[in-house]
């Protein structure tokens, strides 16, 4: 599964992004699925985002959705700092 | 991870820039003129204790606040009753680096100063926001309806942002890294408290022109803050957004600079810099609500020689025109650049007349390559 996330806006209007292939993690399958969770309808509802907040982009094997901070499930949240952590 | 080099300084200025003969002192580079944190911390410590009489409105506040409200939806929204109070009403959460607001409850108004620095820098910043709104322009908080201050510190783990929820203010620590805690700046206070009061306004949205403004009006006031606590005239000003908030071996000097806007960093990590300066580099995009944090560099830079032009403390003539600008009930939730500059001219008229004031804004805008008529 490749996971791909953009992070736009915020107070310092500095884009970031990054992709993780799961395939070769040892830890696979605990990411696939959370990145399931976050993509699951309803826990996607675009977001209207506020001043300075986070925009969110998550592709995941192609299909993507939007988000924008606050509104963000822990699930999503998590998702959102492993791969732009660990991602490349 | 970020390789050890050397700090430089990067910005400078260069003589064909229209701001370059504004003053000798745009020839020099653009120096760190620093709030330190300890400053910040002694004027928490020097507060006076006197303005615990208003925990009864504060707890009024939570229960009335405790809904999230739309960022658009605000205009028109009922003030409490009373006579606002001329003291901040402030409360500090710790998020404790979880992704919840607000958190618990760790500091009210007239506790002491906390153990935490961040609470500390949080609690002052927001009093000299409330401060500088009350005294310059004889706004009562955020909503000019005393509004309480709420404010939630250690947003997060790593989070390296700060934002304005609709009703509070909300502060990561940084990653330590890019950027460090951003309760470092106070003008990055200001600048998201603005944000309320542009949505308690003008409410201009957040997106392409429009929300330019709604960015350049929080730099704006979040520097005018900064200048007002530092008791700063326009030349004295560093006029940077977010001095201090890079981390320790970043290329740069701050997140942006509104007298040179394009110059605030330049780093094999954060990228350049993005702000154009003047309409001709006016950057399309979709990305980040239509570019909002990187053509706000524009009207940046015409307020900037605005007040450079007039000279003195910038939140006297330039800002109140600016200001006046803002709540006077004129402008529309999606002027753009154009209506917004006509805008500045019409109240530096009707403010002072046929003198240096409208001669200053005109003059700017067409600097900035915003047209007036």
């Amino acid at each position: 599964m490749r996971i791909a996330i953009t992070r736009t806006g915020g107070f310092t209007g500095i884009e970031r992004r990054a992709e993780l292939d799961t395939s070769s993690r040892p830890d696979a399958t605990h990411i696939e699925a959370l990145a399931h969770r976050a993509l699951t309808p309803g826990h996607c509802a675009p977001a209207q985002g506020v001043p300075d907040g986070f925009h969110y982009e998550i592709k995941v094997d192609g299909r993507s959705i939007h988000l924008a901070d606050p509104h963000l499930t822990h699930d999503q949240r998590e998702l959102i700092q492993l791969v732009l952590k660990e991602g490349a | 991870m970020i390789a050890n080099h050397s700090i430089s300084l990067i910005v400078t200025q260069s003589s064909d820039k229209p701001e370059a003969r504004c003053h000798i002192a745009a020839m020099k580079p653009v120096f760190c003129t620093i709030v330190p944190p300890h400053i910040l911390d002694r004027l928490a410590q020097s507060e006076d204790p006197e303005l615990s009489g208003n925990a009864q409105r504060t707890l009024e506040h939570d229960s009335l606040h405790r809904t999230r409200r739309r960022v658009t939806a605000l205009r028109g929204v009922t003030a409490p009753a009373g006579t606002p109070a001329d003291t901040p009403q402030r409360t500090i959460y710790d998020a404790g680096h979880q992704e919840t607001t607000p958190g618990t409850k760790v500091h009210s108004e007239g506790d002491g100063p906390a153990k935490d620095a961040t609470v500390n820098r949080a609690n002052s910043a927001l009093g000299a926001t409330f401060d500088f709104y009350l005294k310059a322009y004889g706004r009562h908080s955020v909503d000019d309806a005393g509004l309480p201050l709420d404010a939630t510190v250690h947003y997060g783990t790593n989070y390296d942002n700060a934002f304005w929820d609709g009703s509070q203010m909300v502060f990561g620590d940084g990653d330590g890294q890019l950027f460090v805690d951003f309760t470092v700046s106070v003008d990055v206070i200001g600048h998201e408290l603005t944000h309320g009061v542009t949505q308690h306004t003008a409410n201009l949205e957040y997106y392409g022109q429009s929300g330019a403004l709604n960015e350049s009006l929080s730099d704006v006031f979040g520097s005018l803050i900064k200048q007002y606590a530092l008791g700063q005239t326009a030349d004295q000003a560093d006029w940077l957004i977010g001095q201090g908030l890079l981390g320790p071996h970043i290329h740069g000097v701050a997140l942006r600079s509104m007298k040179a806007p394009g110059t605030a960093y330049d780093d094999p990590h954060l990228g350049k810099d993005p702000q154009p300066a003047t309409m001709d580099d006016y950057v399309r995009t979709s990305r980040d609500n239509g570019g909002v944090h990187t053509n706000s560099g524009i009207p940046n830079h015409a307020f900037y020689l605005v007040a450079c032009a007039l000279g003195g403390h910038a939140w006297e003539r330039a800002g109140k025109i600016w200001y006046a600008t803002l709540t006077g009930g004129e402008l529309a939730s999606d002027a753009d650049f154009a209506e917004f500059a006509r805008l500045t001219a019409a109240t530096a008229r009707s403010l002072y007349g046929e003198g240096d004031a409208i001669q200053a804004v005109l003059k700017a805008w067409s600097q900035v390559g915003v047209p007036t008529s």
